[in-house]
């Protein structure tokens, strides 16, 4: 299954020809994906889908309309644009409609790899078969997820405005636990590339993990110094991406407002080594040509991360944006409706997130830590205040002390009370960065990270 | 990537949107329809002869197929001033997405395999059939030993929510039109910054057929009303309310009889009061706990725990394991004698109550915890035999044509004291306490121990009195903990049927509704912090 630019642009066109709005615009998005589920030292479930979405929207002086079908036939296609105009005719007008764009330059994006569009279960038994070896040898509780995924989309509107991308993605993760249940261990990576998936040495780094973490001794919660692999800091800033909204932030909603109106854009909020990018054209994350909704919407490259501010601005050609640079807050995401409102420009979040980074490894910075914590990732993060970025959540698949550069061993889990805005302010030292969770960021040695109570779970 | 369903889920997990599972923009209006017209039922039944027939001989030992549409509508309205000019704007949204397809599911070589496509043709089913099988046999060399399938009796049968009034047929004008008087209503308190109402309801037509005989049609109908008001100050500082009726398996019924423009006054007036209260003091304090909050704590510390998947260690590298492990089951005390806890898909208007499982298991109840002591998990075909059971109790669950069924959490619900227990009797016996309603942010470890939840709404009890509101509460313990301090239920009267719509579990990640019920507890000597 696969679809070319040109199958892509007549289905779209032949859709368009049925329009008799101000405006239409259509997305269409292919989906093929495929996965494995093991588990218990067992293969589990394991399956394949393959799903198609038209999205239509009929627009024009202050309202919209939009329908998404999946059949193709030429009858149902009509009838959908009709729908879509029907729906428009009753919809009251929106106070924050903006106009269709017009015809835009797209930049190229390559982000489709044949190797991993192709991959059944076939080429994922392997990578399955490594994990579940090490872990039936290790004497481990071995558990994980390989899935494999390709996407064709296509944006078009009778203003002339087209484009076309496809894309794919392979993620591979895995858990190991030991037979009495005090050590676990975790690794995993997402790539466009299936043969970047390097499961043997996931696997091996898991079951590591899990031997190194056993019968973890009692340490009281309080304020430590924590190294954070690049996975816990994904996890931690996975949930920023609302605070990057301007809007969120000039309503006095978010972090980032001023008190007593405006946003915090310029000053500077976090420490020197601190600077957060986008970079959709970044092969190791790559993004979408365009900014939008919809079908495909998230894309490769960590879009989805930050669904409301993605979502703000479809159809805007793909750009490299700096957030915050050597600690100054630099842009937010701003929509077009927000920036008619506050006569600024559109700024897209494409996705892509990239954290720079120093030139060592996580094992650098742990040789030169006095005293602190070790962190391989976290779990069940909420936002408790998002206005002071509060959020609460634990620590998950091994913790480990660290004292006069050693690891001296495993600690239990921790529930946190922290910001990610005080881990910026706090940051000591960075390693080089690496992909981790559809972002490409470093680990992070910071000062002063609250831990509030003890997690008997391992 | 994949569609936005998922991503949606990742990032917003819970609310009402996600049942919509579809991104949406301010002011958008969005249709979903799938263009397949609904089945003849003798045509669906010779589709899914075809599936399984191909399927057997293809290789496998046991095949179903699902054919399912599903139908979600989801209108909201948000009414708040302008930026530049502070007039009052009305944004409206409306998504209503349909998707419709087939999966079917096989084992063949003693493995799972599974293949789902949105073109219900004979030639998409046919390689569907081929494709599932062929991926049981290409992970049957991974497998140690052979799926095993409790056994189940072939049912022909239909099943339907009884609903008196289709949501899907309330024009969607009118219910604009009804959550734009709510927002007025609320708006008419000073103070409040802007208003937020959402209706969501949803469909699922699902058709069921098996190898071993089964053919079931199910039409499941799922509603969920909610209101919210926002109070901003001049420091830029805001708290919310929200009236949020229980999520139902029912029809427009349900948003006519919650009394919205009664409660809508008030939750202006609330959120107002919310935005001046001071910070709770922290410190160890009694909690009593009303059921629109303590819902969501069943769900995260019961619910979660006694999934078998997760006892096993099947969710271990997404969802997590379970404290309470196989070995604990029949002697773990996980609450104080007053506990009585079920698990079950048939009550009236719980959001997980339907005829049949995915596994075409008729649906039951069955006891989780009994005066205190876990006694039971959630199973599926495929585990029961694992704690040394012989059939399943009826909770597998795919939240799509497209998604692989597995176990999912039915309604798990908290049976009230049999006295006639009211929330102010509990109150009564609270020296320095905290009253909690409606849910706030909601955070658990992989196993179900340590949690902190907060909630919507909190006022101070001093001396068996309910005193005024405060802010910035949550409160962190341990499940067993917890539980064992529960000393005081509220009886049959107090009792309240709180519906979960969004839960997210297994890779790739699927979503679930249920419900759990409860009456309003007591808690002794909780761990209270500030949140602020």
């Amino acid at each position: 299954m696969s679809w070319t630019a040109d199958e892509a642009k007549k289905l779209a066109q032949r859709i368009l020809s049925y329009s008799k709005a101000d405006e239409c615009e259509v997305t269409l998005q292919l989906n093929d994906s495929s996965h494995t589920r093991f588990a218990a030292n067992e293969v589990m479930t394991s399956g394949s889908t393959r799903d198609l979405e038209i999205r239509i929207s009929s627009r024009g002086k202050g309202k919209s309309g939009t329908v998404l079908v999946n059949d193709t036939e030429a009858a149902a296609l009509e009838a959908a644009v009709r729908r879509s105009e029907a729906l428009m005719a009753v919809a009251p007008e929106s106070p924050e409609w903006v106009e269709g764009l017009g015809p835009q330059k797209y930049p190229p994006i390559e982000a489709f790899h044949e190797e991993t569009a192709n991959a059944g279960a076939e080429a994922r038994r392997g990578g399955v078969g490594a994990a579940l070896e090490a872990a039936r040898g290790g004497k481990l509780n071995g558990s994980g997820f390989f899935e494999t995924e390709a996407t064709w989309q296509a944006l078009a509107n009778k203003k002339g405005l087209f484009g076309f991308h496809r894309a794919t993605e392979a993620s591979y993760s895995t858990t190991m636990r030991t037979e009495d249940g005090t050590g676990s261990g975790w690794a995993g990576t997402i790539a466009p590339r299936i043969t970047d998936i390097r499961a043997k040495d996931l696997a091996a780094t898991a079951a590591k993990k899990a031997l190194s973490s056993v019968q973890p001794r009692d340490l009281a919660p309080g304020k430590y110094t924590v190294i954070l692999e690049p996975q816990a800091v994904a996890d931690f800033l996975g949930n920023l991406g609302f605070a990057f909204s301007a809007r969120a932030a000039d309503e006095g909603r978010s972090y980032f407002s001023k008190p007593g109106g405006g946003n915090r854009t310029g000053e500077k909020l976090f420490a020197d080594s601190v600077t957060l990018r986008s970079d959709p054209f970044d092969a190791r994350v790559p993004g979408r040509p365009w900014a939008g909704v919809g079908p495909g919407f998230g894309g490769g490259g960590g879009g989805g991360m930050f669904f409301g501010l993605a979502a703000l601005n479809q159809g805007l050609p793909a750009q490299r944006v700096t957030w915050i640079e050597k600690g100054v807050l630099k842009n937010l995401a701003t929509d077009r409706y927000w920036a008619q409102k506050t006569k600024s420009e559109p700024m897209p979040f494409p996705g892509s997130v990239i954290m720079d980074g120093g030139t060592g490894t996580v094992d650098d910075l742990v040789s030169s830590c006095a005293r602190g914590l070790l962190v391989t990732r976290f779990w069940y993060i909420r936002a408790t205040n998002p206005q002071t970025f509060q959020t609460t959540g634990l620590t998950r698949d091994g913790v480990w002390l660290v004292e006069e550069g050693k690891i001296v061993g495993p600690v239990n889990n921790f529930r946190f009370n922290e910001s990610p805005a005080n881990l910026f302010k706090n940051v000591e030292a960075l390693s080089a960065p690496v992909p981790a969770g559809r972002m490409v960021l470093p680990a992070i040695r910071a000062r002063e990270f609250t831990f509030s109570s003890k997690s008997d779970a391992v | 990537m994949r569609p936005t369903r998922r991503e949606f889920l990742r990032t917003c997990g819970a609310g009402a949107a996600a049942w919509a599972g579809v991104s949406v923009l301010p002011g958008e209006f969005l249709v979903t329809r799938a263009t397949a017209a609904d089945l003849p039922p003798d045509r669906m039944r010779e589709l899914a002869a075809f599936a399984l027939e191909r399927a057997r001989k293809a290789g496998a030992t046991y095949a179903d197929i699902r054919i399912n549409r599903y139908r979600s509508q989801m209108v909201s309205m948000r009414s708040q001033p302008d930026f530049a000019t502070g007039k009052l704007n009305h944004v409206p949204t409306v998504t209503d997405t349909e998707t419709f397809g087939f999966g079917i599911r096989a084992i063949a070589s003693g493995a799972w395999g599974f293949s789902a496509s949105h073109r219900l043709t004979k030639d998409d089913i046919a390689r569907a059939a081929k494709e599932a099988t062929e991926i049981a046999r290409a992970n049957a060399p991974l497998r140690r030993g052979p799926v095993r399938l409790a056994p189940v009796a072939a049912y022909k049968d239909a099943y339907r929510t009884p609903i008196a009034r289709d949501p899907f047929e309330v024009p969607v004008d009118e219910k604009l039109e009804f959550l734009r008087s709510l927002n007025d209503q609320v708006k008419k308190v000073e103070g409040v910054f802007s208003a937020n109402g959402t209706i969501s309801h949803r469909v699922e037509h699902r058709f069921f057929a098996s190898t071993e005989g089964s053919v079931i049609e199910q039409r499941v109908y799922q509603i969920s009303p909610e209101l919210t008001a926002t109070a901003v100050d001049k420091g830029r500082k805001t708290k919310t309310r929200t009236y949020r009726p229980h999520a139902v398996t029912a029809g427009w019924e349900a948003v006519e009889r919650a009394r919205f423009p009664e409660h809508a006054r008030r939750i202006g007036e609330e959120a107002v009061q919310h935005l001046k209260a001071p910070s709770v003091e922290p410190g160890r304090k009694d909690l009593v706990l009303m059921p629109t909050h303590l819902g969501l704590t069943i769900h995260e510390s019961i619910g979660h725990s006694t999934e078998l998947d997760r006892a096993l260690g099947y969710e271990a590298n997404f969802a997590g394991t379970s404290f309470l492990t196989p070995d604990k089951m029949g002697k773990f005390r996980v609450g104080s004698e007053i506990m009585n806890v079920n698990g079950d898909r048939v009550r009236a208007e719980s959001l997980s109550t339907c005829g049949y499982d995915d596994d075409g298991v008729k649906t039951r109840q069955f006891p989780i915890i009994q005066s205190g002591i876990f006694v039971g998990y959630q199973t599926i075909r495929d585990q029961a035999h694992l704690i040394g059971q012989t059939e399943s109790t009826g909770c597998c669950y795919a939240d799509s044509y497209g998604s692989v069924p597995f176990q999912r959490m039915p309604n798990v619900w908290l049976a009230p004291s049999k006295d006639a227990v009211t929330r102010d009797d509990l109150i009564a016996g609270v020296d320095d306490g905290v009253l909690i309603d409606g849910r706030g942010s909601y955070s658990i470890d992989q196993q179900r121990y340590n949690f902190q939840f907060g909630g919507d709404a909190f006022w101070e009890i001093k001396g068996g009195k309910v005193g005024a509101m405060i802010a910035d509460v949550a409160y962190q313990s341990r499940t067993p903990d917890f539980w064992q301090a529960c000393d005081g239920l509220g009886g049959d009267a107090a009792w309240e049927n709180v519906g979960l719509n969004s839960d997210g579990k297994g890779q790739p990640q699927q979503i679930n509704a249920m419900s759990h019920g409860c009456p309003p507890a007591r808690f002794r000597q909780i761990t209270v912090l500030r949140t602020e």
